[in-house]
């Protein structure tokens, strides 16, 4: 460890209510930062809208927070701006599930090499308890007029569908362990989802932490021979179906750790290479854009499928 | 036609995804390597093939900035071209057709808008006229048009003949033999069209000589059954190196020349032909200065097709934190999507360009037509107090500098800038001197590559606008809720005066460094006590009926207004204090020129002249519309002229 976990803490006051599962995140990120040594002023976190989305506030490198469902339209423009920035996105499930999700499976798509942290707690805590788009149906949790009557949405499912290359799932509240995850996230390149199941005291009084406790386990120490990595394209479906087949199963478990890890498929900015080369090298946020307050072409030269010599 | 001076309008009318933008692209080029000026518009359904499409082209000898109706002479390419044109051929005009249509009834053709049989039969029956197309020419015959058909299909198969392919193989000709009937008979020679078919299908050596063969077959047929016309004075711009651009190539020329690095959009119709032109370029070749003084290469520009236009805005503003000079296009639709992010933008104090192609609404309305309705939504996108910089502009070379000067003023005052350009100049053609981009210098603003030490984004100074460190040089904290100067949230009343007053000396900033001149443009008698005040590409409408009326004795002043944020106040009202008839033109029902300028300035534009049929404005629709206004003092002339 280079840098003291320490120093990314900022002097703002931490805002969630106690016992909140943003706590343990934001300690695992702090300590997950440093193991990296990510630098600060090239590290960004952008965050969306809602409790968890405050989280920029607290820690010492450079943060961004957007609006409501919109942090991934944000972090990708910054990140193939300047894909040498460490971009990271924390939002909760109402945000990037919920407002957000066409801007979630998009990311998908694209594998843009930047992490998403998922602050998982199935409620609206902001706006006092309305249910999240991860509450299953039919719960009714405290603040709710009626039980829920909307079926969940499982975003591992729809990473898995939608594209990304890193998916994990873990837990607020194993703070240590969370922070191996998101090390091994950040590091991995393409676009990462990182589901951190979070219990919120204030509203979520079913899914507390004895609730998520009596269910979840941990998928190397229940299948220890499960190697969540895919090397080559056509393995992604094969390695879709073994996960569907080991883990989905039982519905009243919930398998944590690295679900897949897909090293077969290129970055967004590798793709970005090959159409415009030079582009890593002279990135949007980096490259000169005019010589002096002159402008770099002269389109006579430059287009020509315009040009008539009448 | 005047002496020497040249002024020919002709419409091309055929099927959508027949070749009729080939037809039109070919055409321009053979009245530029005549030696004229030339404009275009081009009108078209929402649709991929079948429904009617036209182009209404003008060749003048000085300039081209308009299109007129009635036109000198008609191609219709098919059927329904016949009927819906039917009154728009002035008197000792021609009209080409495809004689292999005549036998056609008007109810057969499918695509054709029901209405507008009703009128056309209806026109038809009151001469005692059946409902094919040989009726119809019998009616445009009464009206002292001449009329030539064309037997298409048997000039087809000479050409197949002659040049030794098959007819099937041939049959993407038909177009150009229209065009060539047409050609021969109003005087231009056989080698413009020939060198424009060359200059178009460059690189598709094989569709350029059945082609030409095409051309020389039918110059054969006009000579042999009619009369080659007498040729055409040429014009001045002989020998010139020009350009044919429509208006979503030239915004993304100026946004390439300005120093764009990188856009974002989501495909609408009209403003994705532009992203698809700036991505067809998204390598160039720099100049050979800056290529020795940069070190680079190529000029690289990135453009992305994104989910939504949430996203198109949301990664233009992320790429623009991160320092790229950014830009995002779209139209009505799209944008009323893009509010909520225009309002972060504001708040974040990020330089964003927001291109809109203004096309008719509301909602989906008429996508592909023509329309100025989004002024008022440009002005006050967002919520909250949210300033911004609004420019409209009013032609095609205009566009080209005025999607450099958003790219910089973005950058200089740190806030969305709102591009206006209207459906009409999207698709116009229109020969143009190749630009100059060194005439405006590309500006930053107070744009860091390095910072020492502890950096706020939002450090309070006396021009509201902070030295900006993109994410990357300096760690700092960007955030879409009240901030400090270092970026960190807060609720504090008086903090929150501060920042809010920030903003409030950013538009004082504004209001001082645009200058008046670059707010406005006047045209025509500046002594004059007429005067019409428009935006956008009513201008060069405008501006050919105001030669017109001052041709009758009637001298009119014409006030263009070309930012609506920073309004052109003081201008403005010394010309309407000095004025004893004012007329406002615009291409909306609500008239929301006339609303802004009375919010801006408390003065009234008594008298309109309003379109809202979706079509472009026409010259003799203003000259008719001011000489109502002076005889009759209407307060409010609706023209509805064109297809």
């Amino acid at each position: 460890m280079v840098r003291n976990w320490i120093e990314y803490r900022t002097d703002a006051w931490v805002q969630w209510c106690p016992g909140c599962g943003n706590y343990g995140i934001l300690t695992a990120i702090y300590k997950a930062f440093a193991e990296l040594d990510l630098d600060p002023k090239e590290t960004v976190v952008v965050s969306g809208i809602g409790c968890s989305s405050r989280i920029p506030y607290y820690i010492n490198v450079s943060g961004v927070h957007t609006l409501h469902g919109r942090p991934i339209p944000v972090a990708t423009g910054i990140k193939l701006a300047n894909p040498r920035l460490n971009v990271v996105v924390h939002s909760g499930d109402g945000d990037l599930l919920g407002i957000g999700m066409a801007h979630f499976v998009a990311l998908g798509r694209r594998n843009v090499d930047l992490t998403v942290i998922l602050h998982d707690n199935a409620v609206y805590g902001l706006t006092k308890g309305q249910a999240g788009p991860t509450l299953p149906a039919w719960l009714r949790t405290k603040a709710l007029r009626a039980p829920n009557y909307q079926d969940a949405v499982e975003p591992v499912l729809i990473a898995l569908a939608s594209g990304y290359t890193f998916i994990a799932r873990s837990y607020a509240y194993h703070a240590e362990k969370l922070k191996e995850i998101i090390k091994e996230a950040i590091e991995h390149k393409g676009s990462s989802l990182v589901q951190v199941l979070q219990p919120c005291p204030t509203y979520n009084n079913i899914m507390t932490p004895k609730w998520y406790e009596e269910r979840i386990y941990y998928i190397n120490e229940k299948y220890p021979e499960y190697d969540p990595i895919v090397k080559v394209p056509g393995e992604r479906d094969k390695k879709i179906a073994e996960i569907l087949d080991k883990f989905y199963k039982d519905s009243d478990k919930i398998p944590l750790g690295i679900l897949l890890k897909d090293i077969s498929k290129d970055t967004f900015e590798d793709r970005i290479e090959k159409i415009i080369p030079g582009y890593l090298k002279n990135p949007p946020g980096l490259r000169y854009t005019d010589l002096d307050g002159k402008s770099l072409i002269r389109p006579k030269d430059v287009f020509k499928d315009r040009i008539v010599k009448a | 036609m005047n002496g020497n001076r040249v002024d020919l309008g002709l419409i091309i009318g055929g099927p959508q995804g027949g070749g009729i933008e080939s037809a039109g692209q070919i055409t321009v080029r053979t009245l530029m390597s005549k030696g004229y000026d030339v404009y275009g518009t081009r009108e078209y359904h929402s649709n991929i093939t079948g429904a009617h499409s036209y182009f209404n082209l003008r060749a003048r000898s000085d300039i081209a900035r308009s299109v007129k109706l009635p036109v000198d002479f008609l191609i219709a390419l098919d059927a329904e071209s016949v009927f819906t044109h039917i009154n728009d051929v002035k008197k000792k005009g021609f009209f080409v057709y495809d004689s292999g249509t005549s036998s056609t009834k008007i109810d057969k053709i499918a695509p054709m808008p029901k209405p507008l049989k009703v009128r056309v039969k209806e026109k038809l029956s009151k001469l005692g006229l059946g409902d094919t197309v040989a009726d119809a020419v019998r009616y445009i015959e009464n009206k002292d048009v001449k009329v030539v058909g064309v037997p298409i299909r048997e000039l087809l198969k000479e050409t197949a003949k002659r040049s030794g392919l098959s007819v099937v193989s041939v049959a993407r000709v038909a177009n150009t033999i229209g065009l060539a009937a047409a050609f021969a008979l109003i005087g231009i020679e056989r080698e413009h069209i020939e060198k424009a078919i060359t200059l178009y299908f460059a690189g598709k050596e094989k569709a350029i000589k059945p082609n030409i063969v095409a051309v020389e077959t039918t110059y054969d047929y006009i000579k042999d059954n009619f009369k080659l016309g007498n040729p055409l004075p040429n014009g001045p711009y002989q020998g010139k190196l020009r350009m044919v651009i429509n208006g979503n190539d030239v915004v993304a020329m100026g946004k390439i020349a300005g120093g764009l690095t990188l856009q974002t959009y989501y495909p609408i119709t009209p403003a994705a032909d532009e992203a698809l032109y700036l991505e067809s370029y998204r390598t160039v070749e720099p100049t050979d200065e800056a290529k020795e003084k940069l070190g680079l290469d190529k000029v690289g520009t990135l453009v992305i097709q994104t989910e939504d236009e949430i996203s198109a805005i949301g990664m233009a503003i992320g790429a623009a934190l991160a320092g790229a000079r950014v830009a995002t296009t779209t139209s009505g639709p799209g944008f009323s999507l893009m509010n909520e992010m225009v309002s972060m933008a504001v708040i974040m104090e990020v330089p964003l360009v927001v291109t809109i192609w203004q096309r008719a609404g509301p909602s989906t309305g008429m996508a592909t037509r023509n329309g100025q309705q989004d002024l008022l939504i440009s002005l006050f996108s967002g919520h909250g107090d949210t300033p911004k910089i609004v420019l409209s502009s009013g032609d095609h070379v205009e566009a080209f500098y005025d999607s450099i000067r958003a790219l910089n003023w973005a950058e200089k005052f740190q806030t969305p800038v709102i591009h206006l350009v209207d459906k009409m100049l999207s698709g116009s053609l229109k020969s143009i001197d190749p630009p100059d981009p060194t005439k405006i210098k590309i500006e930053r603003g107070k744009f860091l590559r390095e910072v020492d030490g502890k950096y706020n984004r939002f450090t309070i100074t006396e021009d509201g606008i902070s030295p900006r460190a993109p994410l990357g040089v300096a760690k700092q904290m960007i955030s879409s809720l009240v901030h400090n100067e270092y970026g960190m949230v807060t609720e504090d009343p008086l903090l929150r005066n501060q920042m809010t007053e920030k903003m409030l000396k950013k538009i004082e900033s504004i209001e001082k460094e645009i200058s008046e001149s670059e707010r406005y443009s006047v045209y025509g008698d500046p002594d004059s006590d007429i005067l019409l005040i428009s935006w956008g590409t009513n201008k060069g409408p405008i501006l050919d009926a105001i030669e017109k009326l001052a041709g009758d004795g009637i001298k009119v002043k014409f006030f263009q207004i070309r930012t609506f944020k920073p309004f052109p106040a003081k201008a403005l009202t010394e010309a309407m204090d000095s004025s004893k008839v004012i007329i406002g033109v615009e291409s909306n029902i609500l008239e929301q020129m006339r609303m802004i300028t009375r919010m801006n300035i408390l003065r009234d534009i008594p008298h309109m002249i309003v379109k809202y049929t979706g079509r472009t404005m026409y010259e003799q629709e203003i000259y008719f519309g001011v000489k109502e206004i002076l005889e009759k003092g209407s307060r409010k002339v609706v023209v509805s002229d064109g297809a």
